[in-house]
């Protein structure tokens, strides 16, 4: 083959590229568009004014990376709810097994990505922090 | 035995065997849902189904049909499965089906079988129930929505605890569980009904929500409380004990457990547990470090005989028993007792002199192998509930006989056929001299005991003894103290029991002296199913006594050490554990002795009454945190194991005296097994026993006994006078000793002290139930709620010795009776 030929189909390639659209995002004045199914942040669901969750426990006991806490408690009316939610976003990976395994749908993982703090106190999550607004 | 076929498999099985025990036997599983080993078979829920070929394949219960001579049964047949499936669905057309916030999920045998069984839909609908739910009382929750009508709660209740709390209401689908007239729950609180409910309708209020079943690690160990030893299982999460757990396999008692063992764990990881050590400077007491605290003490040791020391038998084995090598080796002092000194007297004074050692000469195990059972004092009951359960289930279903010779009457009174004696308070010694004196009188006794020692003596004794002098004295008449005599020697296996305690101070060497002449006389030693047993207080009495951790020789008992203390012969006084300015009698010579002594050092968990007088406090672990061995009343060596870390700074008191034992130039072995070691190589019956040994199920250590026959002196016991009534006191049931107000569950049902007084002397005094009375004796007075119960006779009052706020000694001053006036 001729030597030059493959230099050829190289630039080709290249300045094909140079006027296409460019894939590159110019985050962050520019914001992808986040899937339906992404992972990322998760939130609690809330209905009838209170979170959804009865802190059944269950995912505390599926999460791979061991990160959720939960204690439950008993309100007035002697349901059992999550007296504390937390979940410990350093050593989340966002599997979402915790969303899987959750009887009563009352998580979900949100588009939030950008989950960047200064301490590591900051990537607890608590309950106030993780209730859908 | 029989041979059957089960599942193309040839098995042998007992005579008495269903067909569920049988493949049970032989490692074949039939699913079951309303059976428990424990309970008579019942066949209520159709779990167990199986097919027998003999009776044309009908689909018959595993558990209620006795397996007989050749029988061929199938277990698993697709017949069986889908029968077994349409159980299930219909079981859950009503259920609630709210796993999620539901306690028992994780450990329900419904949601079990639904999962192996793969029931996933349901092809039939139905409402489901709308019945109340019990979220008041503070131990018991019930859902009866969950309830599968199983009926073992109504039915170990009833056949087991003999309480009889619970029971099927209404007919048909309204068919639920309930108490008397859809009242409250007030029972016993044991928790049985609880344990055996394959559902979650019976709940564990106090660990309500607290965590998941699977989360919990289980840690086997032994109960706190008292000398029963029941075992027990811990349920831990994040080093807190949340819960005790059942398991049918553990024990003796089958993880029975009364409401101590079961709802009584709480104090365990109070808040109100000291957490670092506490030396008094300027006279408060101030956070310290333990070499701080431990150098004071050390120094303050170094006393010899003016130091004086009183533990609780609730400490090891190996702790018990390096406590005194420290104080005789490197303090040298023999000043050293526990349980107040007398209540381990009937062990080690009484079956010392008539067995020759200090231990009973029958087990717990003997109850149920037994014809018939002498119970002195129906407050055996109280002080040992699991106790209670053998004795219940040997009447209800060995038809044992039982006779109960008591001041009072009590629950084991109401047992089938039970005989009840009720003597006059404090005469019980009279009244087993009058029984021995009918033996012989009556030529009832074996020919054995003719050649014993002591038998001249004792008939010599006992000939002083006049008919009128007894049923004077007791209350008894002579006729009924035959009729005892006679039942118990023609039994051809008879048991005594007898409980002892800080309150039983009647319960003396003698009285254990003059049970073990009538197990004597009679020839009722050495057999099973027969003899005495002496049930110990505290959950390791026996083992205090066993390691010798008691006054002999020239040492002071533990009375004569508090008036050494006031006296200033004891300079410095070490308490580990012990109580005494709430559990010794007379509160004010016990505080005047605190007072007094130069120098407390109380080992503690708890800023008890006493721990508040001292000079030093040092924080101590409590059973959930250490390792060593317990000894229970009938010397079963049970070995415990950490279920949980320590508890802020604490140590285990047997740390704590070794670090003295250092400081003071001694060594210690390492090791709480080392030290067990040198303890089995000096202690009769414990030569053959290791940690290694012990690890799994504990071992009897056991008794060899020499019979002599004792004479043993009655006084006269004291008599009312108008206007007086005579106090006699004792254990309740929902406590042991001090330690129990600290654990919740004793404290939701029983929080207070309180007097115990019969319909008639109530109604005399104008009072009833709850009011406040003041109780005046020789030593003082003191405010308590009233009972009114129907077991009192009348004339007699009933107080229980557990609580600080109420403290009973203040007008006890330990005599077995005391003359009281109430006032409104
Ligand atoms: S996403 Fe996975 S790792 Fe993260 S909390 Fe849920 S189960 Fe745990
Ligand atoms: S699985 Fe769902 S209901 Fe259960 S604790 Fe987690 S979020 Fe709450
Ligand atoms: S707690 Fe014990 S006494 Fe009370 S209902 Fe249950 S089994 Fe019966
Ligand atoms: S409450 Fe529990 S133990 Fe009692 S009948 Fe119902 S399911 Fe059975
Ligand atoms: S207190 Fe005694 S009877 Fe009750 S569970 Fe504990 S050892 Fe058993
Ligand atoms: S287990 Fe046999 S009928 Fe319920």
């Amino acid at each position: 083959m001729n030597p030059i030929t493959p230099i050829i189909n190289g630039m080709k390639i290249t300045l094909k590229h140079m006027f296409m659209k460019p894939v590159t995002l110019q985050y962050p004045t520019e914001r992808p568009k986040v899937s339906e199914r992404f992972r990322g942040l998760h939130g609690l669901k809330v209905a009838h004014s209170k979170a959804k969750c009865v802190a059944c426990y269950l995912c505390p006991t599926v999460c791979p990376a061991k990160c959720i806490t939960v204690e439950a408690g008993e309100d007035a009316n002697h349901d059992k709810y999550a007296s504390v939610y937390e979940i410990d976003m350093l050593r989340c990976i966002f599997c979402g097994y915790c969303v899987e395994a959750c009887p009563v749908d009352a998580l979900k993982m949100t588009g939030e990505f950008e989950l960047a703090n200064y301490t590591r106190q900051d990537f607890i999550y608590s309950k106030e922090r993780l209730l859908e607004k | 035995m029989v041979n059957l076929t089960i599942d193309d498999k040839q098995v042998t099985a007992p005579k008495n065997a269903t067909i569920y025990d049988a493949a049970k036997m032989n490692g074949i599983s039939i699913p079951i849902l309303c059976h428990d080993k424990k309970l008579k078979p019942f066949g209520a829920c159709r779990m167990c189904l199986v097919e027998v070929e003999q009776m044309k394949g009908r689909q018959i219960p595993a558990c209620t049909t006795p397996a007989t001579e050749g029988m061929i049964i199938r277990t698993a047949t697709p017949d069986i499965i889908k029968a077994r499936k349409m159980v299930l669905e219909l079981l859950l057309l009503n259920h609630p089906l709210d796993c999620p916030v539901c306690d028992k999920s994780g450990d329900c045998d419904l949601q079990n079988l639904t999962y192996e069984y793969k029931v996933n839909s349901n092809r039939f609908t139905d409402e489901k129930f709308n019945h109340e739910i019990d979220y008041n009382n503070p131990l018991i929750e019930r859902d009866m929505n969950r309830c599968v009508l199983c009926g073992k709660c109504a039915r170990i209740c009833d056949e087991i605890v003999s309480f009889g709390a619970l029971t099927f209401i209404d007919r048909g689908i309204e068919t639920k569980i309930g108490c008397e007239f859809e009242d409250g729950l007030n029972c016993e609180f044991c928790g049985s009904c609880i344990s055996v409910c394959p559902v979650g309708s019976l709940l564990a209020r106090p660990f309500k929500h607290k965590a998941r079943f699977w989360a919990m690690t289980k840690h086997k160990s032994v109960c706190g409380y008292c000398a029963t030893g029941c075992n027990l299982t811990l349920g831990v999460k994040d080093n807190k004990v949340l819960t005790t757990i059942y398991d049918e396999d553990q024990g003796f008692h089958k993880g029975q457990l009364c409401v101590r063992g079961r709802f009584g764990y709480q104090f365990i990881n109070s808040a109100k547990r000291l957490t670092k050590p506490l030396v008094r400077k300027n006279g408060v007491l101030t956070e310290s470090t333990w070499d701080e605290a431990l150098e004071v003490v050390a120094v303050r040791l170094k006393g010899g005989t003016a130091v004086g020391a009183l533990a609780t038998p609730r400490l090891t084995n190996e702790e018990l028993s390096l406590f005194k090598q420290l104080l005789v080796e490197k303090v040298g002092t023999s000043n050293f007792d526990h349980s107040a000194g007398y209540a381990h007297a009937a062990l080690t004074k009484g079956l010392v002199s008539s067995f020759g050692t200090a231990a009973s000469s029958a087990t717990i195990l003997d109850i149920q192998k037994s014809d018939f059972l002498l119970v002195l004092k129906s407050d055996t009951y109280e002080t040992h509930p699991v106790v209670g359960f053998e004795i219940n289930m040997a009447v209800k279903n060995k038809d044992v006989k039982l006779t109960i010779i008591s001041d009072k009457r009590g629950k084991l009174s109401k047992l089938p056929d039970a005989k009840t004696t009720v003597h006059r308070p404090g005469s019980e010694l009279h009244l087993i001299n009058a029984i021995a004196k009918a033996l012989i009188d009556e030529n009832l006794i074996d020919e054995s005991a003719r050649t014993i020692s002591g038998f001249a003596e004792l008939t010599a004794a006992l000939s002083g003894l006049t008919a009128e002098a007894v049923t004077e004295y007791t209350g008894v008449s002579s006729s009924e103290i035959k009729k005892i005599a006679s039942e118990y020697a023609t039994a051809s296996k008879a048991l005594i029991i007898f409980p002892v305690g800080q309150a039983y101070t009647g319960h003396t060497a003698a009285l254990a002296s003059a049970l073990a002449n009538l197990s004597i006389l009679t020839g009722k030693n050495g057999k099973e199913g027969a003899g005495v047993l002496c049930l110990s207080e505290k959950n390791n009495s026996q083992g205090a006594v066993d390691a010798g951790f008691y006054s002999q020789g020239n040492g002071l008992d533990a009375l004569q050490i508090l008036d050494g203390c006031t006296s200033g012969s004891i300079k410095t006084l070490f308490i580990a554990g012990e109580n005494p300015l709430v559990s010794y009698p007379n509160r004010t010579k016990v505080k005047a002795a605190l007072d007094a002594v130069e120098f407390l050092v109380v080992s503690e968990l708890f800023m008890t009454d006493t721990a508040a007088m001292a000079d030093v406090v040092l924080p101590v672990c409590s059973f959930a945190e250490k390792e060593g061995t317990f000894t229970s009343s009938d010397r079963r060596v049970q070995y415990i194991k950490p279920a949980i870390r320590k508890i802020g700074q604490c140590k285990t008191d047997y740390e704590v005296f070794s670090l003295l034992l250092s400081k003071l130039g001694g060594t210690a072995p390492v090791t709480a097994a080392a030290q067990f070691d040198v303890l089995a190589s000096k202690t009769p019956g414990y030569e053959k026993l290791s940690f290694a040994v012990l690890r799994k199920d504990g071992a009897y250590a056991p008794v060899s006994i020499k019979p002599v026959l004792v004479v043993t002196k009655a006084e006269k016991p004291i008599a009312a006078e108008p206007g007086n009534l005579l106090l006699v006191t004792g254990s309740a049931l929902y406590h042991s000793g001090t330690l129990s107000q600290y654990g919740e569950g004793p404290m939701h049902v029983c929080p207070e002290g309180y007097i115990e007084f019969s319909r008639t002397d109530a109604a005399s005094l104008k009072i009833v139930e709850n009011d406040l009375v003041t109780v005046t004796s020789e030593s003082g007075s003191l405010q308590l709620k009233v009972k009114v119960s129907l077991r009192i006779p009348v004339g007699v009052v009933f107080a229980p010795y557990h609580f600080a706020a109420s403290s009973i000694n203040t007008i006890w001053n330990g005599a077995p009776v005391t003359k009281v006036s109430v006032t409104k």
